[in-house]
């Protein structure tokens, strides 16, 4: 395989991981942010832990993962470790609390100035929910957007669950980090250039679609 | 050794960065160090050359194991060299019943890893059951551990992590021989000057002359029970020959 091969390989498996963790995450992420955003001291309480757990090290969750898909470790059985599925998996949770508490923010708003106007004008609530998560689509695309761009630019995850092994479950910042240890810049950087493109295509790509959908 | 050095010297402190031989070089080649220990024989000389590095000292050697689960289902367990253990690797490999992790990340054991599969006439590259993991040898090693799979370590890493019981299946299979000689030389890096250069030229010189010896000879056995190194002056000529080999034969 040429190294063009192999980035292009890379490449595309990092936006297939990423891509199905962020839209994975977005199925409960969503529903869990038009929840807390109704208020609430005990969804407020819900909201700060998540606003806390935004920044965690990714090591750090890749470790606590590590230990349950272990083969000594609780969820060993499955024999995920070392597969792409345990990057999805691990990623999938490091963004749930960026796209909830993202989304809950906009999702707010819109259901402080939407919502109680569609009941006081007569809609059940199913129908007031889906003029509120209509007009806050903008916003939401936004968080699952950030959430793509924290899970594709994510290293300790993809790293201890995934480990970097070549033609399996090596992505982009997994084959930059080596590159870097083998003293290769050149190409580390070359990697990093088509991680931020990617990053920003998307955000790009995301904003288009909904001038072209219109409000 | 910095340690019994800075003694001696009280104004000089030492910083050091534990990167792979091939990172190490290339740190010395942007100039970011002032001195480098490495051990891969091939890439020193091919930054010897180019002028990088310069004054090189063999000051210790150990020997590289092949680790692999207890169960050996490779049989390697009495191979007559590492080439021969390797080949039973790659024939288990391909019947299924074997897995190999390689560190795949240009470091010296690595690049002695890619010789003993040339040396054994056998290119494992691309082979679904070899999997280059691309990472430290301690990560290697827990994936080899987690995965069944056999691989090649440097003894230290690998004690230093079967104390601390993270390594539960793999055993020590195959060790020794000339093949598997692991040797650790010290350069100056030409393009650092002044005091720096001053001090870390002595303190390669310490390194291998008897105080260091002396401190290369113990390091290790408080710890492990056993020395992990051994010191390389009782036989630098041999070592040196067997230096040369290495440089020449890896290429």
């Amino acid at each position: 395989m040429s190294i063009v091969e192999e980035v292009l390989e890379i490449t595309l498996r990092s936006l297939a991981v990423s891509g199905t963790a962020t839209l994975l995450a977005s199925t409960w992420s969503v529903p869990l942010a038009y929840i807390l955003a109704k208020p609430g001291r005990l969804r407020g309480l819900i909201a700060s832990i998540l606003e806390a757990l935004v920044g965690i090290p990714t090591v750090l969750l890749g470790l606590a993962l590590y230990m349950l898909f272990s083969r000594s470790g609780v969820l060993g059985f499955l024999h995920l470790l070392y597969t792409a599925k345990a990057i999805v998996v691990g990623q999938a949770i490091l963004v749930t609390p960026l796209i909830t508490v993202t989304a809950c923010r906009v999702l707010k708003s819109a259901r402080e100035s939407f919502e109680e106007m569609a009941l006081a004008l007569g809609a059940d609530d199913l129908q007031a929910m889906a003029i509120a998560l209509r007009e806050s689509l903008p916003g939401v695309a936004s968080s699952v957007v950030m959430g793509f761009s924290r899970a594709v630019g994510e290293l300790g995850i993809a790293l201890m669950l995934g480990g970097n092994i070549r033609g399996a479950t090596r992505v982009l910042t997994t084959a930059i980090a080596l590159s870097v240890s083998m003293g290769e810049y050149d190409l580390a950087l070359y990697l990093g250039a088509i991680l931020v493109a990617i990053s920003v295509l998307v955000s790009v790509t995301v904003k288009l679609l909904e001038e072209v959908q219109g409000p | 050794m910095a340690e019994r050095f800075e003694e001696k010297h009280h104004h000089v402190t030492f910083e050091f960065i534990a990167v792979g031989t091939g990172r190490a070089l290339k740190l010395a080649e942007r100039g970011d160090v002032c001195a480098v220990f490495v051990h891969a024989p091939r890439l020193e000389e091919a930054y010897v050359e180019r002028g990088v590095i310069v004054s090189g000292r063999i000051f210790a050697y150990n020997y590289f194991v092949i680790v692999g689960p207890s169960s050996d289902p490779a049989g390697i367990r009495g191979s007559e060299s590492a080439a021969e253990a390797f080949r039973r690797i790659y024939r288990a490999g391909e019947g299924g019943r074997a897995l190999f992790v390689s560190r795949g990340d240009n470091s010296g054991t690595h690049v002695r890893e890619l010789s003993i599969w040339r040396l054994a006439g056998l290119d494992p590259q691309g082979r679904p059951w070899y999997k280059e993991a691309g990472q430290g040898m301690a990560e290697t090693l827990v994936m080899a551990d987690e995965m069944m799979a056999y691989t090649l370590s440097d003894i230290s890493t690998f004690l230093s992590l079967k104390e601390k019981g993270r390594l539960t299946n793999l055993e020590v299979l195959y060790s020794g021989g000339e093949e598997l000689i692991n040797i650790y030389s010290a350069y100056v890096v030409e393009s650092c000057g002044g005091a720096e250069r001053m001090y870390a030229e002595e303190f390669i010189e310490f390194a291998a002359g008897p105080e260091g010896q002396e401190i290369v000879a113990s390091y290790g056995e408080e710890e492990f029970g056993r020395p992990l190194f051994s010191p390389a002056a009782s036989r630098l000529q041999e070592l040196k020959a067997l230096w040369e080999k290495l440089a020449g034969a890896q290429g």
